[in-house]
């Protein structure tokens, strides 16, 4: 009996002992999309090293921001760990959601030189571009382009768009390009299917038309407010300029859009260009390794850099990775974010299909060459520009997405409305956050 | 235990009722009454929940003046009442007529009634969901069926200012018809048949049966289910959001919409508490005015 009962128990002990060493665990938030997939991946090995187990909980796009601002507003202890969007540093930092890295920094010798300095400064710094840090830059992004390179290569398609343009199909360098291009496959006939121009972001819950919009109105030179005298917004965020540029995205999505797509962002743009029902889509960066790879059945994809008009500019995506205040386990942790910030683990993150922002991974003599939207994003990291990061950032998203939907897809009013009405009611957020 | 119970036998009646109201009382005061006069209280401040450590200030009627000044607030109560009259009527209409009609006997009445009712048995987010795709211009059910009857070509009944309002009238209706025909079927049935008899024997016509004996009898039912839906879909938001988020623009923001964009995304609790007040007042004041219509109509 007693040697049935050791035989039994032992290994019940060992399982229990097993469990017990790894019962130290992290738990990190991020969005539900493809790079968090390659995260979860790579993160494995830092379990390997380290023994630390790491729970992931990943959140769809469209309540990623209701879901973690709640936690953090309500000083939750779910997340150790937060990949939280680049306009949430702002929150981050002044309500004391986010631990403070400076010294971390200094003592583990993790420089920000090291890292691309527009990542530096839109992930990672609060008050914006001084030396406080409150993140790692983990996952450098911008809104750009994949385009239909098959249809492009075709002789007979590039004949017609020639004589009718004047110009060679090819990549649009401006948005007056692009919108030749757009309409030029809208409503047109390919392989016995009726195409369509371009799936641009039009989703009105959370931010995908003003993320979309915006990629036009930097790309005209729109500034949120006046350099020399911040919060004050009138004659640039509303400029002639602007206006312009938001009509023309109205031009794009009346023209170049396929029927129904009124309330698209992300997901809707993949499933539209994937489904061949498009010749462009505006996506993130984050999406162009899954659509690389899932190029088949005669499907080519290209990829480009946001179109420069007046000037060139891009819309700033991707995230900086944070460790939760109210967490009991900051050191380990910091200990995540230290292996995260190793140059051979950054290069490991970008074969995985992250998007590294460290310059040894960016800087490499074979980077460009290491995929076909390397040098795109390269590009596009050099010139990007990003929303309001203040803490009120969503109270001043909110009625973007009101304006310019209503004006956009809705009809509803002019441009030049949109954006003046945009401006007092950002001019009320400041001034009930004593900003103004 | 024997004292106890003498104890408990030697309490008056009175007594023992409020022991036996009191845990209720205490749950409605908690999850009730305390929130609802901890808002009408916030109401009359400027307190933003998400600025940790800022104190709210007393601001009056500041609030109340500012959203019932406010044009766009009252487009939001116009979304709002368009909504909530066009499913309350079509959902009368329909609803009474299948009632009628399920109220004869054929052969299928009982495996029709039950696919009748699946609908209003489906999560609204789910069938919000699922309604996009059926509206999709491109692929959907919905411009297919429509275009076989007459070809109106493409339309896009979610990106149309024009037809989105429609677009959350239809799915409405067709997700709670199925609960008014219920309560209008149970109406039905609980008319006596020796009430038709005697119109028969009387001469009366189908119509004049209709009229002086089904209608008056069923009327009740079927206020009754008006009311339920009327308050539902005053403050129906689940649904919507799937369907159209609020959009194109703010064609379908219904009133409950903008209040949870302003209480839980702009994080403005004092003004949206007051928004809040003046829709519960709102509510309570026509569910009252209803209540008491009824009451006479059931009088007669």
């Amino acid at each position: 009996m007693k040697k049935l009962l050791s035989i039994f128990l032992i290994p019940v002990f060992t399982l229990l002992f097993t469990f017990n060493v790894k019962a130290e665990s992290l738990t990190l938030g991020w969005a539900a999309w493809d790079p968090a997939n390659a995260l979860q991946e790579l993160s494995k090995e830092f379990t390997a090293e380290t023994g630390i187990e790491m729970n992931f909980e990943f959140v769809p796009w469209t309540s990623f921001a209701d879901r973690m601002l709640n936690e953090l507003n309500n000083k939750g202890k779910t997340f150790d760990l937060l990949i939280g969007d680049s306009q949430w540093i702002g929150a981050g930092a002044t309500y004391g959601h986010y631990v403070k890295l400076n010294d971390f920094f200094d003592a583990n010798g993790i420089s920000m030189d090291d890292f691309n300095p527009a990542t530096v400064y839109a992930y990672s710094t609060w008050p914006k571009g001084t030396p406080n840090y409150y993140a790692l830059p983990a996952m450098g992004d911008a809104l750009a382009w994949a385009y239909r390179k098959d249809w492009f290569d075709r002789p007979e398609l590039q004949a017609e768009f020639k004589s009718k343009n004047g110009y060679d199909l090819g990549v649009p360098k401006t948005w007056d390009e692009l919108y030749d291009m757009c309409t030029f496959f809208q409503g047109r006939e390919i392989d016995g299917v009726v195409r369509y121009g371009a799936a641009i972001n039009t989703e009105r819950g959370s931010e995908g038309i003003t993320m979309g919009v915006t990629a036009a109105m930097y790309a005209w030179g729109m500034e949120y407010e006046d350099p020399n005298n911040p919060y004050s917004m009138d004659g640039y965020f509303n400029s002639a300029a602007a206006a312009e540029a938001v009509e023309f995205y109205k031009k794009m999505y009346d023209d170049c859009a396929p029927p129904g797509h009124s309330d698209a962002y992300m997901v809707a743009n993949l499933d539209a260009y994937k489904s061949g029902q498009v010749a462009f889509q505006m996506n993130w960066y984050a999406f162009w390794p899954g659509v690389y790879k899932e190029d088949s059945d005669g499907r080519e994809s290209g990829f480009f850099a946001n179109p420069c008009q007046n000037v060139c500019a891009a819309t700033l995506g991707g995230q900086g990775i944070s460790v939760v205040s109210y967490s009991d386990k900051q050191d380990l942790a910091l200990e995540y974010m230290k292996w995260f910030a190793r140059p051979d683990i950054q290069q490991k993150w970008w074969d995985l299909g992250g998007y590294s922002c460290h310059m040894d991974v960016l800087g490499s003599p074979d980077f460009v060459d290491s995929a076909v939207y390397a040098q795109g994003f390269l590009d596009s990291m050099g010139i990007v520009k990003d929303f309001w990061q203040e803490p009120t950032f969503v109270e001043l998203m909110l009625p973007m997405q009101e304006r310019i939907h209503d004006y956009v897809v809705n009809g509803k009013g002019s441009a030049q409305e949109a954006l003046d009405k945009i401006i007092e009611d950002w001019e009320e957020v400041f001034e009930a956050d004593g900003k103004i | 235990m024997k004292s106890a119970v003498k104890n408990f036998k030697g309490l008056s009646d009175k007594a023992i009722a409020w022991i036996f109201i009191t845990p209720t009382l205490i749950l409605l005061l908690a999850i009730n009454i305390y929130p609802l006069i901890y808002a009408i209280r916030m109401s009359f401040t400027n307190f933003y929940a998400n600025k940790i450590g800022r104190e709210p200030k007393f601001v009056g009627l500041k609030n109340y003046q500012k959203i019932l000044g406010d044009e766009e607030i009252w487009e939001k109560m116009q979304i709002t009442a368009h909504f909530v009259c066009w499913t309350l009527l079509l959902q009368a209409l329909i609803g009474l007529g299948l009632a009628l009609l399920l109220n004869r006997k054929f052969k299928g009445n009982e495996l029709l009634t039950t696919l009748i009712v699946l609908p209003m048995m489906l999560s609204p987010a789910v069938v919000g969901v699922f309604w996009t795709y059926l509206y999709n211009p491109q692929v959907g059910l919905f411009n297919y069926v429509v275009n076989f009857f007459y070809d109106f070509g493409v339309f896009d009944m979610i990106g149309s200012s024009t037809l989105a309002p429609w677009s959350i009238v239809i799915v409405d209706t067709w997700m709670w018809t199925p609960f008014t025909m219920l309560i209008c079927l149970a109406g039905l049935r609980s008319i006596p048949n020796y009430l038709y008899e005697a119109a028969e024997v009387d001469r009366a016509s189908k119509w004049q049966q209709f009229i002086h004996i089904t209608l008056p009898s069923v009327l009740p039912f079927l206020l009754l289910a008006l009311l339920f839906r009327g308050i539902e879909n005053f403050k129906m938001f689940d649904l919507v959001v799937e369907l159209t988020s609020g959009g194109p623009g703010s064609a379908t923001e219904l009133a409950s919409i903008n209040l949870k964009r302003e209480a839980f995304e702009k994080w403005k609790t004092g003004y949206s508490s007051a928004f809040a007040v003046i829709l519960f007042v709102t509510i309570f004041g026509f569910g009252n005015v209803y209540v008491k219509v009824m009451n006479k109509i059931k009088e007669r």
